[in-house]
């Protein structure tokens, strides 16, 4: 993978997640913020956040797969969401996702997403070899 | 150069006017500040999202103009709004006459409030540029308006290799929250962790191309926050966002900041 995790002695993070990704070479892939839409636009698991969380992450392998990607290629990845309340449903399914530790991570709690059903929305970078 | 967009097996992003991925060998990337509808004097200006939107993507085109390219260009844009339902309104239809056939990947967030009360929409874009970054120097940091503030509105990365932090918070070494409820002391920790990590990926805060701090409360994080930011960059500015949020990932959190830096290849 051409990217160095940075992992500095001094500064650790919060959970499961890279502190940091320095990108070595390959192509620089932006990937819009995906939301739990199916394929023909739907919203699925309305009011229902892990079916949501479990849909939006599928969404994001979807996109990084048609790039010639995959997970384990994301520098970063932001996590908004709408309710902190969900964040535990989200954390868990997010790790069960990841093999392994996450990449460069945040996560944001916003007053809205792009439709009111929408829960939560995760955007991301990845360098692709 | 050398775009690419990715298209899923999902055409409603293709109707929704965005990508949902766009790969670029990465040559020259440039790096615009979340532009809003500020005007010179300062005022936001009046008739609402589609003034503001129309004023924010004119001053967008500018910083684009100054590094020579257009809106067919743009890899990603990331919108705050603070009413979701007058963007859809009267502020897409302003953004699509900009974008024209291109399809950018793209974010929009529903957010408390912008640095300023009335504004009603913030947008930041990340841009592909063409050329060869050869011989030139890794950073260029730029203005195309003597808006007197403490950020670049334009930062382009020259060949070097791009660092995403993850967003940085108030945590200790030991794990432990710094400064509860204590906006000061939590601006001091995260720009030290910044700071810890841009060292570790062997830079300074100089190279930082843009910077995103995310608060639960603008007012107290201008009169307690600031200071330590002047302190860390010292004049030295990233382009950056401000953006008032709900909440974080823990409740003791005040601020959580965000940073992608350049070191040379």
């Amino acid at each position: 993978m051409p990217y160095t995790t940075i992992t500095p002695a001094e500064a650790k993070p919060v959970a499961n997640y890279k502190m940091a990704t320095r990108m070595e070479g390959g192509r620089l892939l932006y990937i819009a913020g995906q939301v739990a839409r199916d394929t023909e636009g739907n919203v699925l698991g309305k009011g229902d956040i892990r079916t949501q969380a479990r849909q939006v992450f599928q969404n994001l392998r979807h996109v990084l797969q048609a790039a010639g990607g995959d997970l384990s290629d994301l520098l970063k990845i932001t996590t908004y969401i709408t309710r902190i309340e969900d964040f535990p449903a989200v954390a868990e399914i997010r790790s069960s996702i990841f093999p392994g530790e996450l990449p460069a991570s945040t996560l944001i709690v916003v007053k809205s997403l792009a439709q009111p059903e929408l829960l939560i929305e995760v955007e991301g970078m990845a360098v692709l070899g | 150069m050398d775009r690419r967009d990715i298209l899923a097996d999902n055409p409603v992003e293709k109707r929704r006017g965005y990508m949902p991925g766009v790969s670029v060998s990465p040559g020259r990337i440039l790096f615009t500040a979340g532009m809003t509808g500020r005007q010179p004097d300062g005022t936001i200006v009046p008739g609402g999202m589609a003034a503001q939107t129309q004023r924010t993507m004119e001053r967008l085109q500018a910083i684009l103009q100054h590094a020579g390219v257009n809106f067919s260009q743009v890899i990603k844009q990331l919108l705050y709004i603070t009413d979701m339902e007058a963007h859809a309104a009267h502020g897409r239809a302003v953004r699509a006459a900009f974008f024209g056939e291109a399809r950018p990947a793209s974010t929009a967030l529903g957010v408390r409030r912008l640095a300023d009360p009335a504004m009603l929409i913030e947008i930041e874009l990340v841009v592909d540029l063409p050329d060869n970054p050869a011989g030139q120097p890794l950073l260029e940091k730029y203005n195309v308006e003597d808006h007197g503030l403490d950020f670049y509105q334009g930062v382009i990365v020259n060949g070097g290799r791009l660092i995403y932090l993850a967003g940085q918070v108030a945590n200790t070494h030991d794990g432990t929250v710094a400064g509860v409820d204590d906006w000061r002391r939590q601006a001091e920790q995260v720009y030290a962790n910044i700071g810890h990590v841009l060292r570790a990926a062997g830079t300074t805060p100089a190279s930082a191309v843009k910077e995103t701090t995310w608060v639960l409360d603008i007012a107290s994080w201008r009169q307690h926050g600031t200071a330590v930011r002047r302190a860390f960059y010292q004049g030295d500015y990233p382009a950056s966002t401000l953006v008032e949020i709900q909440g974080l990932a823990r409740p003791e959190f005040l601020v959580e900041i965000e940073v992608i830096a350049a070191v040379a290849r």
